[in-house]
């Protein structure tokens, strides 16, 4: 996390991204989140987070598969570049490194 | 599955199409449609809703079309410069448009104001909407109702003691000429008026150095107009000076008034308190008509007040209309419509509703011929732009960018236009006003005044402005770059339309001004079956009522002076309407009545048809005899030997009479009126002094009846004028509108030709190279214009043919107004003249325009093919 900054949201989508693999476009992301995080989110809402990491260098898309569903537009199917990898490895990292420093009672308090 | 596959609403898939970014329509759309399936598979409530909040979503700055216009270089969105190079570039063209757009609102803002003024009568009252002005109805000889504007002055007070709940305050006016004297100065004012005390809380009359409740308390106060008391006191104060008014010396001026912001259809210089005619018996006659009353009620009360007046006419009056067989309603009118309310006996200036129909239809006409030479014009000179447009968009230029770049040149010239416009109508008003005979004001602080011309100057932007623009902007590029022939089919459909209305109003003008001429030639000339020439008319006064017989007597002595005669109107002036009954055998008739005395058919030439004329050799003419015209013989369906020697009762005055004689119809109204009945009758009621004077210098004549008038009527300044003037005035509105449909008609056609202009030399530079050609291969000058011409000649023509049923039908019923009027059919010459002078200007206009590209020297343009 030194130049780019992510943000929650963003790293969940990022997440979801890697998760969904080879499907990762707009309406599976959606539901992802939904099921996994349960965060709501309209595809407007998504899609300006999706191409906003796109921007920062996060991910990449292309256009493919148009199916009838989709009344024969193609989708853009998404997929995390290797700085996007880093980025979240990274958060993971810092992440695990924060909880193992903490002291068990701490959490115990913040719990009761 | 259904088989057919679900599809979400087709318009929000339009809808994101219109409005995001093209890269990111596709997936967005696809997005959208497999929701939508989604959501319908998955059974859920609200489908269409949860649909419509993804769609939604959507709309954010992110996917939205970009408002910014993206180019690869730099260049502004606007480029003053450009535009006006541009300008000046095409000054020819600048200038036609310009000058086109001036005259057309030059004129549109003059009639807009003669409109607003006369739309805006009376409407600066406080209370303004809820006064009303009491009429009287009766009817006329044809049984059809009209409304009197004169009432007596009981009728207030009635009002006010039979309804005190509905009618809050009442208000009489009446006019009169005075002589007003202060010092050395004495004129005649003929804008006098008397009122009821309470006239400045009534009406809202700016009031200056005065309280309106009190300022005619007294019944010697006055209160003077502005310029009124700088005619006579100059500048010094004039409040608690003494005048005289017809001799009497008690008047004090106790206040002015200044004008309105409005026009008013009460236009007065003096007001005096009616308490001077109060405790007079005359004052409490319910017949003495000559006041107008206001009332001062609730309007939610109108209907109510409306039906009660025919039980309160019977009360005060149903014995009078017994005895009389002469009936009259009531009615209140409100205020904003008193001035288009058609009514008889109405001083104040009525407003002709159809005239301001035609002078705005007029006005609308000359714009819309401006606004279409602005689009003509652009559009023809596009081919001289279209290289530009071609090399712009080469260079990343889009459409709404250049769209932008053309409206600025249209906002351009036309606020420069407008501006123009609005400084010249200023300057010419006075000279509007005086060839119009029109008192035109401008008030541009009015809110709404501003209003509508800002609006006006943008309605103008976007109708003449964004055609043209829209039109320029979407050339193609490598059309416009690769040939010369940017426009399509489209829009020269467009401008040929255009050409054909600009010609068909045009023309429209010129055939209805024509005829209006010629309907007013035909009134001034038609024989009126008496002879007005040399007829002095003389408003009498007491004092001249007075010495009558002196003063005929001594008049006669002159051999100028044929005769005179005294009687209770003169032909074109007020007839009274009386009933007759006849004696058993003949229909009761309703007839028009001059009182007169022996010499009224001799002075005007009224030639007697059957019976004989007044005579002094019966001594019982003079209180028994009475003529009556043909049209109240037929009307009364005797014969000739019957009706001579009949007696009539005129249940009115009371008077029983015999008729002597008939007399041949003329025409004592005026010739948009028919033929009435019409009686004569011997007996006094001296309102006029006619003068019937043979000489060869008629104003030597005037100066002696003058002289011997004022020796009889010391205190009254003598008012006379001659019956050829009544006669013009008659038509004055018929004058009026002539010379708006003169000015205007060829103002039109000045316009339109500018706009043919415009066009016949676009099409001669665009076939500029096809028509040297043509003259290489041995075509000769005139074949080459011929050319050219016939194309435009062809919407010419189309214009006069539409335009001739047009005027057909406006003329007709124009004409309709007019019992005597001409026939249509004996005039259609000017629809052939109108016609062929409209082709030749327009051809002559073409050729002109044209000749120079025929006659020059085929190898100038051809030389680098």
């Amino acid at each position: 996390m030194n130049e780019t900054n992510v943000g929650e949201f963003e790293e969940l989508v990022l997440l979801t991204v890697l998760l969904l693999g080879e499907e990762a476009y707009i309406l599976k992301i959606q539901e992802e989140l939904l099921n996994e995080a349960k965060r709501k989110s309209a595809m407007g809402a998504l899609h300006v987070t999706l191409g906003r990491l796109e921007k920062k260098g996060f991910l990449i898309s292309e256009l493919a598969g148009d199916t009838k569903e989709r009344g024969g537009r193609r989708k853009r199917v998404y997929e995390l570049t290797a700085a996007g990898k880093s980025v979240v490895t990274q958060i993971h990292t810092t992440r695990n490194s924060l909880w193992n420093k903490i002291p068990k009672f701490a959490l115990k308090f913040a719990n009761a | 599955m259904p088989d057919k596959p679900l599809s979400p609403p087709s318009i929000s898939i339009r809808l994101i199409k219109l409005l995001c970014k093209k890269e990111l329509s596709e997936e967005i759309e696809g997005n959208l449609i497999e929701r939508y399936l989604l959501l319908n598979e998955g059974q859920k409530s609200f489908i269409l809703i949860r649909y419509w909040y993804e769609v939604l979503n959507y709309i954010r700055p992110y996917f939205l079309k970009s408002l910014k216009l993206k180019t690869t270089t730099t260049m502004f969105i606007f480029n003053p410069k450009i535009t006006i190079r541009n300008l000046i570039r095409h000054r020819v063209s600048t200038f036609i448009s310009l000058f086109g757009f001036i005259i057309g609102l030059t004129s549109f803002t003059f009639l807009y104001f003669y409109l607003d003024n006369e739309l805006n009568y009376d409407a600066f009252h406080a209370d303004k909407d809820s006064i009303y002005r009491v009429y009287r109805t009766s009817q006329d000889e044809s049984g059809e109702y009209y409304d009197i504007a004169v009432s007596s002055p009981p009728f207030a007070r009635a009002l006010k003691n039979d309804y005190p709940n509905k009618i809050q305050s009442t208000l009489r006016v009446s006019f009169n000429d005075m002589v007003v004297k202060y010092e050395d100065k004495r004129f005649s004012e003929d804008k006098i008026m008397i009122a009821d005390t309470n006239f400045f809380e009534f009406f809202t009359f700016p009031l200056l150095l005065a309280d309106p409740e009190t300022v005619l308390d007294n019944v010697f106060y006055v209160v003077m107009s502005e310029p009124l008391s700088k005619k006579y006191f100059g500048e010094e104060d004039p409040i608690g000076k003494r005048i005289e008014l017809n001799g009497n010396a008690d008047f004090v001026v106790a206040g002015i008034f200044t004008a309105p912001k409005n026009k008013t259809h009460l236009e007065f210089d003096i007001v005096l308190s009616m308490g001077l005619y109060e405790g007079q018996e005359w004052f409490e006659n319910w017949w003495r008509n000559f006041a107008y009353t206001y009332v001062k009620i609730n309007p939610e009360d109108e209907a109510y007040l409306q039906s009660a007046f025919p039980s309160f006419m019977e009360k005060y009056l149903g014995d009078d209309f017994k005895r009389t067989n002469n009936n009259n309603g009531l009615k209140i009118v409100p205020l904003a419509d008193v001035h288009f309310h058609q009514s008889r006996y109405d001083s104040t200036p009525i407003g002709n509703f159809s005239s301001v129909i035609i002078i705005a239809s007029v006005a609308l006409a000359i714009l819309f011929i401006a606004c279409f030479n602005y689009i003509n014009l652009s559009i023809a000179q596009s081919h001289k732009r279209a290289k530009e447009v071609g090399v712009r968009k080469v260079l990343g230029v889009d459409k709404t960018r250049l769209t932008v770049q053309f409206l600025g040149e249209s906002t351009i010239i036309l606020t420069l236009a407008i501006t123009l416009s609005v400084i010249l109508s200023s300057v010419l008003r006075g000279y509007f006003n005086h060839f119009f005979g029109l008192s035109v004001t401008y008030n541009w602080s009015d809110p709404a005044v501003q209003i509508f011309f800002s609006s006006l100057l943008l309605l103008l932007i976007i109708t003449s402005g964004l055609y043209p623009a829209l039109t320029l902007s979407s050339f193609e590029t490598l059309k416009v770059l690769r040939t010369d022939k940017p426009l399509k089919s489209k829009n020269i459909f467009v401008r040929k339309g255009l050409i054909i209305a600009q010609f068909s109003i045009s023309m429209f003008l010129i055939i209805t001004t024509a005829l209006i001429y010629f309907q007013l030639e035909y009134m001034n000339t038609k024989n009126l079956g008496y002879n007005p020439e040399s007829v002095l008319i003389i408003d009498t006064d007491r004092e001249i009522r007075a010495n009558y017989d002196e003063f005929k007597s001594r008049l006669l002595a002159y051999e100028d002076i044929k005769s005179i005669t005294t009687g209770s109107g003169v032909p074109s002036g007020f007839h009274d309407t009386y009933g007759l009954t006849f004696s058993e055998g003949a229909e009761d008739v309703r007839v028009h009545t001059v009182f007169a005395d022996i010499d009224y058919l001799n002075t005007f030439n009224i030639p007697v048809m059957a019976g004989r004329g007044f005579s002094l050799e019966y001594a019982s003419d003079s209180t028994d005899a009475m003529m009556i015209n043909e049209a109240a013989w037929k009307a009364t369906g005797l014969s000739k030997d019957e009706i001579i020697g009949k007696k009539v009762r005129i249940p009115f005055r009371d008077w029983d009479r015999t008729v002597i004689g008939i007399f041949e119809n003329y025409h004592f109204k005026a010739l948009r009126d028919a033929m009435d009945p019409q009686a004569i009758i011997m007996g006094e009621d001296m309102r006029r002094i006619a003068i019937k004077i043979d000489s060869e210098d008629r104003y030597k004549t005037l100066s002696i009846v003058e002289e011997l008038y004022k020796e009889l009527a010391p205190s009254f300044t003598l008012n006379s004028w001659f019956l050829t003037d009544d006669l013009r005035d008659q038509y004055q509105s018929e004058n009026e509108q002539a010379k708006v449909f003169t000015v205007f008609s060829c103002l039109s056609i000045v316009l339109a030709c500018i706009g043919i202009l415009g066009l016949a030399s676009f099409a001669a530079q665009k076939r500029q190279k096809e028509l040297s050609i043509r003259k290489v291969l041995g075509a000769s000058i005139s074949q080459v214009i011929t050319l050219i011409s016939a194309e435009f000649f062809t919407l010419v023509m189309i214009a006069v043919i539409l335009s001739i049923p047009l005027a057909c039908y406006f003329m007709s019923i124009w004409l309709q107004d007019y019992a005597y009027r001409i026939e249509l059919q004996d005039y259609w010459m000017v629809f052939v003249i109108a016609g062929i002078t409209t082709m030749v200007i327009a051809l002559l206009t073409i050729i002109l325009k044209t000749y120079k590209t025929a006659s020059g020297n085929p190898v100038d343009t051809i030389r680098y093919e």
